[in-house]
């Protein structure tokens, strides 16, 4: 069930398969972020593969002596290109390995543009999607939803992924969708049709309780993705963006060359793997130690090598220091940057108003809050913004609602029409009338004396109090308790036993606030092994352009906008 | 037998986890539990071992996590946990996601294209052979245009009034000319000639590739002959005007492109260019090291291990060896970084990014692999190791033979506890020596005056303190509180004992001279008793005193050493453990272990020396430059260069003074590199070797299915599988598979309803049988 493992595994595949000497991996736009998610290129370059090609560039030499490992879509593009690839070959053999189910009539027309038999292998290998970390996945698709429905093309890919994880996984799941949402149901249904189509790809041994794929739709907790982060990782995401793994530090004032653009994988950064689930405040801490510590390895310029010892010293710990120099001035960047961030965004006072607005249910003391922080200049108007949203979304039906006048204040604040039209957008995305379950007031008693004793004992951390609803979801989903009438299964048969391994995929995209949850599901539920993928992974801003994607702002603008008149008569 | 005087009393040392006796010794401790539980209590042991188990489990998990080869997948499945939740990192492993392979489905489609244009070929280079076989210049026109017609069947001249290619009317002027190949009709202006010595470079090709090798000497040939070839193409086009062609032969353009496309593929083949040269001899020098290195690491283990299994004149060749084949690796990848950097037109960018990452490979492999290396000891050193050594196994061997004694000499006590004290003197002068073990069995007593000594020893204090702790407690009746007090101590003992394991081992090797003394001196008794009976008390007496001041002795004895390592050593321990240290770990208190590795290390170094500074450095002024992706990527080498840092650091410590300057933050820091030198030009690496590239298979491998046969008919890729046999039974296996092919062409031609094809082809199959006949009557 490890996304990453499996993935890489597929890779190793090919390269082993292909044999002996130098190699050129011949990719196309996707799988190029699929291969770089799972190895690094020094990783690779000691299987003896040298170049790395787009099969679409234009200005490939003709090498006979290297052997092509080819990885590309089954696109009809990308057919198109290997074929003319074929007829005038540029290098001395090809290996094609496809990431997903190709065409009989395109495997035919491979065939006869290889006239020259250049091609040695035709297989399909189903890594066709990004691996993030090995319970996390995201297929990089921003804005998959036209209204309430899918965007055909994001459809078909969306199904092409879930299935190659299932296939890259080998499991041959029960299908539960949420009930509320049109699209989860639809993305049921297509990958049930891949599944009977090909059905021989998926006959594995089966397991006692066979795997369950679950479905949801971003709309049911449209709060996740507004919050701030303070866990690494979703922390680094939320504030500098993380694009496969990738950091763009470009803005940051004063960073030096080699800096602009970092790399954080937890595969070969021991230090982001131990740190990534974190919280901002032991990061600190233990960033501090590895400086410490490679303050104590560090070279002294003026201490002098004079006994053997000290030599013996230095050398020793030369290599480890040479690896702790770059992932020290890495890391102390990045904590340095988001430690910049909250102070000159004001993020802590924002962030416990945030939280207050998504756990608690005092309507007067969060409209108090939000309105002081609306006059904080140092808010940003992002952050002020997202604040209102939250209100919005929680208090969207709430008798004295102050919505028009949080606008207003919004207006008065100079934040642009573009974030105060989102507002109503986001409501429109994820309110009340769209939710299938309950996000703010919990219904069975249990959960009722669960947050009144939480109230009772104060919370440990301001800042981490919101439990995602997806923590919910699943916890009721391994307890068999999660009630079919939202969640109903695919097809007659039902699921006797409790599930052991899920897949959660999540419609309009997953948070790294969802995938820590997921993380500590999986160490703490016995038995249990939960995979969380989504069509990308959100911070509140990609998920703003998911929601202003899905252009339901302008068609429903009114129709958000009269009930909050009717509650102002009121 | 669990003699368990006060239950609530804590008992500490060598227990046996399942009567609770105590022991005096580790290896007392073990015979103890083979010897009388080997039997019994299943479940305790069960216990014992499905903790053991499940820390192994974990422990290779861990590992396999590290590991790069994940890629083992075996076919087990996982398990589930049933006692906690799992870390997604620790999941078991999997196998293989699934796949499906079109390479049939493929190879059928394209046998079906592509069997037309071999048949095609094949025809062509057949005849072509035909026609060339015999000598041109010195036969007459009329027999020559004989033998063409007998090749293949000229078309009939009244059957084509126009040129099929240009369309122009033949007359007397426009005459019609026949392709000698397929026996078509063109013009003159629309004939192609084929030179012979590209007919010969085509025909011969085609045998060439059915026996084992191309042989070098005929390669330039061929390219000669390849040029001249087209030069004469070229001119047939503009104008010859007369007819004779002696070393030519006519044919249409379609034969003619097929031909030139062949001869294209044929050279393709027989060219390699330079870096691939280079770059098989560097994968052989890897291989090489991959092979040498394992094996040398072993022999510098044992060597400065004291182990005289290997010599350590074989250990230093074989070191030189290897670092040869370094020294080799970097040349060459050098080598490869420049290849045609002087040239004009400079290469293709792709080319120089494909020979940087070769040169960037290479480097990583040598830092990975080189920081692994050893050093080995003077001879100097070695001797003294081997000493010690020596010392050692004496030692151990004493220490065995001690325990061994021990464990008899308890049976004894035992038995003679029983037995009436009323024993002989002899019997009492054996008990005289054990005497004071026995009050010592406690292991409470014994600590106890070590712990007067040892003061310094804070685990002891701790353990005391805890001790006593719980006896207030149990006295106060709080039992939740004695709990994990006696939970503090366990662990703490555990840590005690370890240390205790040490001093004990120590202890024992000590009580073991002692003993032997003492036997001696009992021996002498013994002699004498019989006749002194009296004074035999008296010696008794004796031996406890000297035995008392014999434990002072061990007392300073063992502080001494346990001291002076650790100060002398203190930077070692310092810099963070090393895994070599750690596993010396369990010995290290026994001094003499201890000083072992200092000796080597502040040693001089007399190997290594000329070629660590220059490969480190190389290293590391390469790798700043080369960094094309990720940072930390390129200290991925350093964990395996850590693993055996504590031998390999002595060579460095010539090339830390350099080093010394090298900040890692300036990475742009040149620093000359020692390979860049030319008036030092290494051994010329290539002569050793030229044979291994012929050796090494450069051919495709071909994968397995049930298409081959079709594919193999093809002359061409017939690989050396019928080694050098004579041409004719060649041609012959090559005309049978030919129509085989055919066969097969035209059953699958018929299936789908080409007929106009099946026509074609059963003319072509007929052709071919004739020629089979026709060469069996000649060769019969």
């Amino acid at each position: 069930m490890n996304v990453v493992f499996a993935v890489k595994q597929y890779i190793s595949k090919m390269i082993e398969d292909s044999g002996p000497g130098m190699k050129v991996l011949l990719m196309d736009k996707e799988t190029t972020g699929i291969v770089s998610m799972v190895y690094t290129q020094s990783e690779i370059l000691q299987k003896e593969v040298y170049l790395f090609e787009r099969i679409d560039s234009q200005n490939r030499e003709i090498m006979k002596h290297l052997k092509a490992i080819c990885f590309l879509r089954p696109t009809k593009e990308n057919v198109d290109y290997l074929i003319q690839e074929l007829r005038r070959p540029k290098y001395s053999i090809y290996f094609i390995y496809l990431s997903n189910v190709i065409s009989k009539s395109d495997v035919k027309s491979l065939a006869e543009a290889d006239e020259q038999e250049v091609v040695a292998e035709v297989q399909e290998f189903y890594g066709d999607y990004i691996a993030v970390n090995p319970h996390l996945f995201s297929l990089n698709i921003l804005g998959c939803c036209q209204g309430r429905n899918w965007d055909p093309a994001q459809l078909s890919r969306t199904t092409q992924g879930l299935t190659a994880l299932l296939l890259s996984l080998k499991k041959c799941p029960m299908i539960r969708y949420q009930l509320s949402s049109e699209a989860a149901k639809r993305l049921g249904e297509c990958v049930k049709q891949v599944i009977t189509k090909e059905y021989e790809l998926f006959e594995f041994r089966r397991t006692e309780v066979p795997p369950l794929l679950l479905i949801l739709d971003r709309c049911d907790d449209a709060i996740t993705p507004l919050l701030n982060q303070w866990t690494y990782q979703a922390m680094v995401h939320e504030l500098l963006g993380i694009n496969n793994n990738r950091i763009d530090l470009s803005r940051v004032p004063g960073i030096s060359k080699d800096l602009r653009e970092v790399v954080l994988s937890a595969e070969n950064d021991e230090f982001y793997a131990n740190n990534m689930y974190l919280n901002f405040a032991e990061i600190g801490s233990n960033i501090k130690n590895l400086m410490e510590d490679f303050q104590r390895k560090k070279p002294k310029e003026q201490q002098k090598l004079e006994s053997i010892a000290d030599m013996k010293a230095f050398v020793e710990n030369y290599p480890q220091f040479k690896k702790m120099s770059g992932t020290v001035s890495k890391h102390v960047t990045v904590v340095g940057e988001l430690s910049r961030l909250v102070s000159e965004r004001n993020l802590l006072e924002v962030s416990e108003v945030e939280q207050e607005l998504a756990c608690q249910n005092d309507h007067s003391s969060a409209l108090q809050n939000v309105k002081r922080l609306l006059q904080n200049p140092r808010v940003t108007e992002f952050d002020a913004a997202r604040l209102v949203m939250l209100y919005a979304l929680h208090y969207e039906r709430h008798s004295s609602n102050s919505l028009p006048g949080l606008m207003m204040d919004l207006r008065n604040k100079g934040v642009s029409e573009k974030y105060r039209k989102l507002v109503s957008a986001v409501v429109e995305y994820g309110g009340k009338r769209v939710r299938g379950s309950d996000l703010f007031s919990p219904k069975d008693a249990v959960a009722i004396t669960k947050q009144f004793l939480k109230g009772l004992k104060g919370v440990e951390n301001v800042y981490t109090q919101h439990q995602p609803f997806l923590h919910d979801t699943l916890d009721h989903l391994i307890k068999g308790k999660l009630k079919e009438n939202l969640y109903p299964y695919l097809g007659p048969s039902t699921l006797r036993d409790r599930p052991q391994d899920i897949i959660v995929f999540v419609i309009g995209g997953a948070t790294y606030e969802e995938a820590l949850t997921v993380y500590n599901l999986n160490r703490t539920t016995p038995g249990v092994r939960i995979v969380l993928g989504g069509t990308t992974v959100h911070n509140t801003k990609s998920f703003l352009e998911e929601v202003l994607a899905s252009g339901l702002h302008s068609r429903n603008k009114e129709s958000a906008q009269v009930p909050s008149r009717s509650t102002r008569k009121r | 037998m669990a003699s368990l005087d006060d239950p609530g009393e804590v008992r500490e040392g060598f227990l046996c986890p399942l009567c609770l006796k105590d022991l005096q010794s580790f290896y007392q401790l073990q015979s103890h539990y083979e010897e009388e539980h080997s039997g019994e209590d299943r479940d305790v042991k069960g216990q014992i071992k499905s903790l053991v188990q499940k820390a192994k489990k974990a422990k290779n998990r861990l590992l396999k996590r590290e590991g790069d080869d994940r890629a083992e997948s075996g076919t087990q499945g996982y398990e589930s946990f049933s006692y906690g939740g799992v870390d997604p990192y620790m999941w078991e492993p999997q196998e293989l996601g699934a796949v499906r392979s079109h390479l049939s489905d493929f190879k059928k489609h394209r046998a079906a294209r592509i069997d037309h244009y071999v048949v095609e070929v094949n025809k062509l280079i057949i005849r072509l052979e035909k026609l060339t076989a015999f000598d041109r210049t010195n036969t007459e026109s009329a027999k020559i245009r004989a033998i063409e017609k007998s090749v293949v069947p000229w078309v009939n001249d009244q059957d084509v009034p126009f040129c099929p290619d240009c369309g122009n009317k033949f007359n007397i002027r426009n005459r019609r000319h026949h392709c000698r190949l397929c026996g078509s009709i063109m013009c003159k202006k629309c004939m192609e000639l084929i030179s012979l010595p590209l007919a010969n470079k085509l025909t011969s090709a085609s045998k060439d590739s059915l026996s084992t090798h191309t042989s070098p000497s005929q390669s330039p040939n061929s390219v000669h002959g390849s040029r001249r070839g087209s030069i004469s193409s070229m001119s047939s086009v503009s104008s010859v005007l007369d007819e004779k062609d002696d070393d030519r032969i006519r044919c249409c353009t379609h034969c003619k492109d097929t031909l030139l496309k062949r001869e294209q593929q044929i050279d393709e083949k027989e060219h390699t260019p330079d870096i691939v040269k280079l770059y098989e001899k560097l994968r052989l020098c890897m291989e090489k090291v991959d092979q040498k290195a394992p094996e040398y690491i072993r022999m510098a283990a044992s060597l400065n291990a004291g182990e005289t299994t290997y010599s350590l004149e074989h250990a230093s060749d074989l070191r030189v060896e290897v670092q040869k084949v370094y020294e080799l690796i970097d040349a060459l990848s050098k080598k490869i970084l420049t290849l045609g950097l002087n040239q004009d037109p400079p290469p293709h960018p792709n080319t120089l990014r494909l020979q940087r990452m070769i040169r960037y490979s290479a480097t990583l492999f040598v830092q990975e692999k080189l920081l692994g290396l050893m050093s080995l000891p003077t001879k100097e050193q070695f001797e003294e190791l081997k000493k010690k050594r020596k010392q050692e196994m004496e030692r151990k061997r004493i220490l065995e033979r001690q325990a061994a004694l021990e464990a008899q000499r308890r049976l004894e006590e035992r038995r003679s506890d029983l037995a009436s004290r009323a024993a002989n003197g002899e019997v009492v002068s054996l008990r005289g020596g054990p005497a004071p073990l026995r009050k010592a069995e406690g292991w409470l007593p014994l600590s106890g005056s070590q712990g007067q000594g040892e003061d310094s020893d804070p685990l002891l204090q701790q353990i005391h303190n805890i001790t006593s702790f719980i006896r207030q407690a149990k006295a106060a009746g709080r039992t939740d509180e004695v709990r994990t007090l006696q939970e503090n101590l366990r662990q703490l003992q555990d840590e005690y004992d370890q240390q205790q394991t040490e001093k004990a081992i120590e202890m024992s090797r000590k009580q073991a001279e002692e003993e032997d003394l003492q036997r001696e001196q009992l021996q002498m008794l013994r002699e004498r008793e019989w006749e002194r009976e009296r004074e035999q008390f008296q010696a008794a007496s004796l031996h406890t005193r000297t035995r008392s001041l014999d434990f002072r002795e061990i007392r300073s004895f063992h502080l001494e050493p346990g001291r002076e390592p650790r100060t002398h050593f203190a930077h070692v321990l310092d810099l963070g453990s090393s895994p070599a240290q750690s596993s010396a770990a369990p010995k290290s208190p026994s001094p003499s272990s201890a000083l072992e590795p200092i000796s080597v290390w502040s040693g001089p170094q007399a190997l290594g020396q000329e070629f660590f500074p220059q490969s480190t450095m190389s290293q590391q002024n390469e790798v700043p430059s080369l960094n094309l992706f990720d940072e930390e990527d390129l200290s991925s080498p350093t964990a395996e260069g850590t693993t055996s840092p504590l031998a390999a650091e002595p060579s460095f410590g010539p090339s830390a003074h350099i080093l010394k300057e090298y900040n890692p933050f300036e990475e742009e820091e040149a620093v000359g590199n020692p390979f860049t030198n030319p008036d030092s030009p290494a051994p010329n690496p290539f002569e050793e070797e030229d044979e291994h590239p012929h050796q090494r298979p450069s051919s495709p491998p071909v994968p397995g299915n049930p298409f081959e046969e079709a594919t193999c008919t093809n002359p061409f890729e017939m690989d050396s599988d019928s080694g050098p046999e004579s041409e004719e039974p060649i041609e012959e296996e090559l005309l049978l598979q030919q129509i085989d092919n055919i066969k097969a062409y035209i059953f699958d031609a018929k299936q789908c309803g080409r007929l106009d094809e099946v026509e074609v082809l059963t003319e072509n199959l007929r052709e071919l049988k004739r020629t089979l006949a026709k060469q069996k009557g000649g060769t019969d």
